[in-house]
């Protein structure tokens, strides 16, 4: 009675802004409502290709803002005008799967899996509810002039975490305002995805494959001891500061994101820069491992246009869709394991290293409390950064934590 | 035909009264029972009663207290200072000078400015190579973190916060100044006050009014401080710039936690209102209706 009283009072809220749509949609024939984020400009062609393949399918798009864009998308589920399909961040996924809003896209995985990476984050009790669209994977941006002021090869990128430390403390050496590594501090939803990459390549987890947390496994205190021990050397503060120390050569290296193969393009034509894949603990131990974000294409649960919501997903999940989009924003890469053999991708060398660390890199475990578990997650990497606690404590209190988060999606 | 026979105030106040029905009284009320459900949107159909539980949380939520500490330090740390501040710049106006107008013009800009573009504008201010630190380096004193300290962050958005609002509570001021009348500076002169007994006797009971106004409407926006803090530090570092609305906000539309998050909008609603009552009832109006001090 009370979600009935609820439902109408939202329904009746939205009502007025949809009648027109729904208006035009029963006019006009079958109308797929398509949310997502990118530049309607970019998305729009795509979509007029498959309504020309496609006659009698209609797609609506509607761009949604990174800012309010979830908040739109609750409200909508919650009055059930939720649009037939929409674009969800890898990280929000897992709580659409586990609340059960979303079509069940097993079948598709099973036959798909083998040509897109990315799954891991659409699937929730063995079961798959989102296609990996594109992906961003993070990597070592490195100063060519820096290294060479220090002695160091830009050629040779550090590849181990003893060469991040020595290259880090030897670009610091340089003095004059110049740190040798970049490490965000004070600012929410970074600080996972740059220790992590660690964690997850010295074989840390933050959830093992039987949900137990883990967080606190010796892998993770050892990474976050490493982690540590590059702060003398580092520039500890917010990303866009990182980024503009970077872009105005007095950081030597960052990790981050291919977006700013395209700024610095704009704003620092000048900067003699390089990427390389994210260190290793050592030559013969770890992985090159990193955090990618993914954008994966949902079908929500009852649309009536369910058929054709999921054709137009494979439509953009396939790969000349993915690219045209990749190569059109400058900061994605198709999901499609077709890029890797992409001379578009693969002939760039920057390009290339994010092809390559796209192999190794992660998405967020899948989980519905993801949000909660990563804010404690930054709290801990925050506090050991401040010297509050030690490593192991902070990761402890931390893995508790996360194992109350985890145990409340377990009852309810 | 018995609508038209409505009055018209009726029908004027009607398309009014529609929207702060819709926008206001409905969100009020609708928030007030999600307080009592435990309610996901995604997920309508499970919600269910839940009686005085997300209540009895904010005793013991930790995150909750840490938000309600920065709150009130926010709240305690700014009103008085801009109040203070702005009491003292309305003083400096009250007097013919050069170039007052523009003056005032000045002090009012930070009002019509977005408190997004503000924030934005102060983040640059504060960051390593900011114009603080700056001008911190040319009298030997080393850059400072401000918004990346846990111990600085908060103080940093309440100085901010401070700026952008003592002008227009300086204006406000200002004008109940120049309202009070001349002849009691004249009884005031012929009784031999000087002027610090002529502030507390004639110019602070006449200003009583105005200051519990100005208290009581930066009291309310300071509970409700969000935006600055969303923009400059997301809460962080360490939760140091975690207020209530910061809180709120996470918990409905990052943790799906409506019910909760409704609860802490009352308990800011009636935070606020406490305050309210406290400062209006400190500083009514002393005078009669003559306008003669009681």
């Amino acid at each position: 009675m009370i979600a009935r009283c609820i439902r109408v009072f939202l329904l009746g809220l939205l009502v007025a802004t949809q009648l027109s749509c729904g208006k035009k949609a029963a006019d006009e024939g079958p109308v797929v409502r398509f949310w997502q984020f990118w530049d309607v400009a970019t998305i729009q062609p795509l979509v007029d290709e498959f309504m020309r393949q496609n006659p009698g399918v209609r797609v609506e798009v509607e761009q949604l803002t990174w800012k309010s864009g979830l908040e739109k998308i609750q409200a909508a589920v919650a009055s059930g005008t939720q649009p037939d399909l929409c674009e969800l961040g890898s990280t929000w996924l897992p709580r659409f799967s586990y609340e059960g809003v979303l079509e069940d896209l097993t079948p598709v995985y099973e036959t798909e899996r083998d040509n897109f990476l990315m799954w891991e984050s659409a699937i929730w009790k063995g079961r798959v509810y989102g296609l990996p669209w594109v992906q961003g994977s993070r990597v070592l941006f490195i100063n060519r002039d820096l290294f060479r002021r220090a002695g160091l090869n830009p050629d040779q990128p550090p590849r181990t975490w003893p060469e991040l430390l020595e290259a880090s403390r030897k670009v610091s050496g340089l003095g004059d305002g110049v740190y040798g590594f970049g490490q965000n501090i004070g600012e929410r939803y970074v600080l996972f995805k740059k220790y992590m990459a660690f964690a997850w390549g010295n074989g840390g987890e933050v959830l093992d494959s039987t949900g137990a947390v883990v967080l606190n496994s010796a892998a993770n205190v050892e990474a976050l001891e490493y982690y540590l021990t590059l702060a003398p050397f580092s520039l500890q503060e917010k990303q866009e500061v990182l980024d503009q120390y970077f872009k105005t050569g007095r950081l030597g290296m960052q990790i981050s994101g291919a977006w700013n193969l395209k700024n610095y393009a704009l704003e620092a034509p000048g900067l003699d820069y390089t990427v390389a894949l994210v260190p290793r603990p050592a030559e013969n131990r770890g992985t090159h491992a990193s955090f990618a974000g993914a954008e994966m294409l949902v079908v929500f649960k009852g649309s009536k246009q369910r058929d054709a919501a999921l054709k137009l997903a494979l439509f953009l999940q396939s790969y000349g869709p993915a690219r045209t989009l990749s190569l059109a924003e400058k900061s994605v890469f198709p999901a499609a394991r077709a890029a890797m053999n992409d001379s578009t991708f693969t002939s760039d060398p920057r390009v290339r290293v994010f092809v390559e660390q796209s192999l190794t890199s992660r998405t967020p475990p899948p989980h519905p409390g993801w949000n909660e578990i990563e804010d404690v997650i930054d709290r801990a990497v925050e506090e050991a950064m401040y010297g509050r606690r030690a490593p192991r404590w902070c990761l402890d209190d931390a893995a508790r934590q996360v194992a109350e988060i985890t145990a409340r999606f377990e009852r309810s | 035909m018995r609508l038209r026979a409505l009055p018209a105030p009726v029908w004027l106040l009607t398309p009014w009264a529609v929207v702060y029905g819709a926008f206001f009284v409905f969100p009020f009320v609708f928030s007030f029972v999600l307080g009592f459900l435990d309610y996901n949107p995604l997920n309508v159909a499970n919600t269910r009663f839940v009686g005085l539980d997300h209540a009895a949380r904010l005793f013991t939520d930790p995150a909750f207290h840490g938000a309600l500490r920065n709150t009130l330090l926010f709240v305690l740390g700014t009103v008085p200072l801009t109040t203070a501040l702005a009491l003292v710049l309305a003083w400096c106006l009250r007097g013919p000078m050069p170039l007052k107008g523009v003056l005032k013009a000045a002090m009012f800009l930070p009002s019509i400015l977005s408190i997004v573009v503000i924030a934005l504008l102060f983040k640059l201010v504060y960051a390593p190579g900011g114009a603080l630190n700056e001008a911190l380096a040319t009298v030997g004193i080393p850059g400072h973190g401000w918004l990346t300290d846990p111990r600085t962050a908060l103080p940093a958005i309440m100085a901010m916060d401070v700026w952008a609002a003592v002008g227009y509570y300086a204006l406000v001021l200002h004008a109940a100044f120049t309202s009070i009348p001349e002849s009691l500076y004249e009884a005031a002169d012929l009784e031999g006050a000087g002027a610090w007994a002529t502030f507390r006797h004639v110019t602070f009971p006449m200003l009583k009014p105005a200051i519990g106004f100005v208290l009581v409407i930066n009291a309310i926006r300071s509970f409700q401080v969000f935006v600055e803090v969303l923009v400059m530090t997301q809460g962080g570092p360490l939760g140091s710039t975690n207020t209530m609305v910061m809180y709120l906000y996470e918990t409905a539309f990052s943790r799906l936690d409506y019910g909760y998050a409704s609860v802490i909008a009352y308990a800011v609603f009636i935070l606020s209102g406490i305050f309210s009552i406290f400062a209006l009832r400190r500083f009514r109006s002393e005078t009669g209706s003559r306008g003669v001090v009681a």
